[in-house]
């Protein structure tokens, strides 16, 4: 039982980076279908639509950024060596990765449906770009917030 | 500052000079025509119905030839100004010797030459790969086509499972039918064939036939000698298609090079000219004279005025305020440090023309948010360095393209002192590859949210509080302006001491400040929410619903928290590029420690790696300042809501008009 700290600790740093991971890629699947289907008609759109469909990308980037804050604090990175972690404490990583896993998941789905919504409005109205980018903005709000709450939990963990 | 006053023209004038007069109004660009197109001056009508054919015309060209043409000047250059500098007279004489229906005539030949030569060639491919499955075939194919006077030929193709029972169907008819089978083996799956039936039974036989899964071919009746001798005519045939097509498809290209720059030009031309003759067609008439109506900005009128009477002393140019039933268009006017931030009031909705110009209002907050969400000072370096570049590379950048660049300067400015007092230079890259420097990164810090991530979290908070309160202030502002004082204090003031109160309780809370103090702001909180409470209810009739209706409102103060919350975003965006930052130092000095080729690898690992953070961190730097602006901030004042100043224009997507 030695390592169930550590091996708790990591399975929360991967499920940020493959939750929202997947959650990005739903999110801008579901939006590039759309950007793809307005360029078909206008490919002078590609720099908006593009602009559009990155927009639930951030999601997996917020899981990236956790997943190596979880592996910094473990000291997995450049080579000082893992630090000894109870199970309580690994358990407590896995607690804090848990927000931006969930929330970044699911509200990249979310935020690609919006974005590709948005895209269809700028195929119809391109001068209506500001607000079609403000939309998609709404719903990364949460995971932002998330993304506050994992850091800030990391932050109160105390490891070593 | 703020929205232009505009003033509105009257000008008549003799109809012999329109056209005159609608070209000055359109050259000097700040004329926005009033009326509607419906039912004007017939003799305009005409024009506008020549203008709108050319338009077509060259409509019709450009979408035929560009993709034949290869752009000397590709499109991003167009956009950021490197257009051909011409005048109107040039572009009037260029129109005048170009004949683009005869154009257009040659170009729809060729386009029309062009389908037919695919047609021709697509079928002539399908006949080759026709012939290609009866190559087993040893008669001529005018046993299929023509047949005998006995015999007729039919090619098929069957399923490789059915060919049992075709088989088997076949059998019944031996006396009148023979089959000639491709041959195959056990993985073929469609097998082709030709059937020889006695001209009598033919059609009975065939029935069966089709019953059992075979499918006939269509053998064009051109084909008559042997199965190789009309594959090599037809390779023949394709290949000089193939010719004739690759010389239309020439001659097209150099259609394009003869008459793209020409029609991009006449483009631009004609496009105006509509514009215009659309403009003049807003006019009213009588037998002589025409009447335009426009709204021209004041400090411009003059010059318009001037221009006007220039042309010829048969006018009478009048102006006037606009009437208070009127709702002129809005057209914000703003100093040189703000006007870039102009585009992020229209992005959202231009203010009504009597209504506020939140633009200066919003630059400080968007400038400093932009700075705290991006926070890297090189990266500041890096965005400040394209934009030197493009502009030194592109001297003539059309104004509104040129202002928002310079918005992206200003946001890299205050990115760049954000990332000095928090430390971060492409992340932590001073404290992974530049040591010595570490020292004075450190004297310069003022926050640094990387171990004092509350410090930080607290400054973007109670910048939100700022935010949000001065949007109070300004609602009330707006309220005591239009004589709204009930509401100013009863929706705005109170709010504003309400959360005032409450935010400098929980300061005094702290033990920071004498206890007098906390008398105060105590008393500030009472007073808001009882002005709240008061203000919700002093419609309504009967106690019970005055009391449900103020508690209502004052719990509306929870949309504060979450206001308020919302600003926690400008420490995580920051946080955010501060640590992609630092695992991209991270990756760049494990990759370093490969042998022989780590540094190269170093180095795509870490410039790629900033490049790609900066793209995706200036996005999200731009758009959630934005929103803290539309969604926080304007949610307090603003709505918006007017009509965007379009005055009449030249077009310009192809060509600069000199004046």
């Amino acid at each position: 039982m030695e390592f169930l700290g550590l091996s708790l600790a990591l399975f929360g740093a991967a499920l940020a980076a493959a939750l929202s991971g997947i959650g990005s890629a739903i999110g801008i699947g579901i939006a590039g279908g759309s950007a793809a289907g307005v360029m078909t008609e206008d490919p002078n759109k590609f720099g908006s639509c593009l602009i559009l469909q990155a927009l639930p990308g951030t999601q997996g980037i917020y899981g990236l950024l956790i997943t190596f804050f979880v592996l910094n604090k473990l000291g997995l990175l450049g080579g000082a060596g893992a630090v000894a972690l109870t199970w309580n404490q690994g358990l407590q990583i896995f607690a804090s990765c848990m927000p931006i896993a969930i929330v970044g998941w699911i509200s990249a789905i979310y935020q690609g449906k919006t974005s590709a919504a948005s895209i269809m409005m700028i195929s119809k109205k391109p001068e209506a770009m500001g607000k079609a980018i403000i939309l998609p903005a709404m719903v990364e709000t949460y995971a932002v917030l998330a993304l506050l709450t994992s850091i800030l939990m990391l932050m109160g963990v105390q490891v070593g | 500052m703020g929205v232009a006053k505009l003033k509105k023209a009257e000008l008549y004038y003799h109809k012999s000079v329109h056209e005159e007069i609608a070209a000055a109004l359109q050259e000097t660009g700040v004329c926005q025509i009033i009326g509607d197109a419906e039912g004007g001056p017939a003799s305009v009508e005409a024009l506008r119905a020549e203008s709108e054919a050319a338009v077509a015309d060259v409509r019709y060209l450009m979408r035929t030839l560009t993709p034949h043409f290869n752009d000397p000047i590709s499109s991003l250059d167009r956009t950021l100004g490197e257009r051909p500098i011409v005048s109107m007279s040039d572009l009037s004489k260029l129109a005048r010797e170009t004949d683009l229906s005869s154009i257009c005539t040659k170009v729809r030949g060729l386009e029309h030459a062009i389908g037919e030569g695919k047609l021709e060639l697509s079928q002539a491919r399908t006949n080759q790969a026709l012939l290609e499955s009866f190559r087993f075939l040893p008669y001529p194919l005018s046993a299929i086509t023509e047949g005998t006077r006995t015999l007729t030929g039919v090619a098929g193709v069957v399923k490789a499972d059915q060919l049992k029972t075709l088989q088997a169907a076949l059998s019944e008819f031996s006396k009148d039918s023979e089959l000639v089978l491709e041959p195959h083996d056990e993985k073929a799956q469609d097998i082709h064939l030709v059937l020889f039936l006695t001209r009598q039974r033919a059609s009975e036989i065939l029935e069966a036939c089709v019953r059992k899964g075979l499918s006939v071919l269509d053998v064009p009746a051109e084909f008559k000698g042997t199965v190789e001798e009309e594959r090599a005519k037809l390779a023949t045939s394709i290949a000089a298609l193939e010719d004739r097509e690759a010389s239309l498809l020439k001659d097209m290209e150099n259609e394009a090079e003869t008459w793209m720059p020409s029609v991009q030009k006449l483009s631009d031309y004609w496009n105006s000219l509509t514009e215009r003759y659309t403009a003049l067609g807003k006019s009213g008439e009588t037998d002589r004279t025409l009447l335009t109506r426009f709204w021209v900005p004041a400090k411009d009128a003059e010059t318009v005025q001037k221009k006007i009477e220039a042309i010829s002393p048969n006018v009478a140019f009048f102006l006037s305020d606009p009437g208070a039933d009127e709702e002129p268009p809005a057209l914000l006017q703003n100093g040189k440090y703000v006007r870039p931030f102009n585009i992020l009031t229209e992005l959202y909705s231009p203010p009504k023309y009597r209504g506020i110009d939140p633009t200066p209002l919003l630059a400080p907050f968007f400038f400093l948010f932009f700075g705290m969400c991006l926070g890297d000072a090189g990266y500041a370096i890096v965005m400040l360095a394209a934009i030197w570049w493009l502009f030194r590379k592109y001297r003539r950048v059309p104004l509104g393209i040129r202002d928002f660049i310079v918005l992206f300067a200003f946001s890299a400015v205050s990115t760049f002192v954000y990332g000095i007092i928090s430390g971060s230079f492409f992340g932590n890259f001073i404290d992974s590859f530049l040591p010595f420097l570490v020292p004075v990164k450190n004297a310069l810090m003022l926050v640094d949210p990387m171990t004092n991530p509350m410090q930080v979290l607290g400054i973007s908070l109670l910048l939100g509080v700022i935010h949000l309160m001065f949007g109070l202030l300004i609602a009330a502002y707006d309220n005591f302006r239009n004589g709204q004082a009930i509401d100013a204090i009863g929706a705005n003031i109170s709010w504003f001491l309400l959360i005032v109160g409450l935010c400098l309780m929980g300061v005094a809370m702290g033990g920071m400040v004498p206890p007098h103090f906390q008398c105060i702001v105590q008393a500030m909180a009472i007073i808001g929410a009882v002005i709240i409470f008061w203000y919700a209810g002093r419609e309504k009739s009967g106690i019970f619903s005055k009391i449900i209706s103020g508690f209502l409102a004052l719990y509306g103060s929870t949309s504060y928290l979450g206001d308020i919350l919302s600003y926690s975003r400008l420490l995580a965006l920051g946080f955010g590029s501060a640590v992609i930052g630092m695992i991209i130092n991270l990756l760049g000095g494990m990759a370093a420690a490969i042998p022989y080729v780590g540094w190269v690898v170093a180095v795509v690992v870490i410039v790629g790696g900033h490049l790609f953070s900066i793209l995706i961190n200036i996005l999200g730097a731009f758009v959630h300042p934005l929103r803290l602006q539309y969604v926080e901030f304007f949610g307090k004042f603003y709505t918006g809501g007017g009509e965007p100043f379009t005055p009449l224009t030249l077009s310009e997507e192809f060509v600069s008009v000199k004046p």
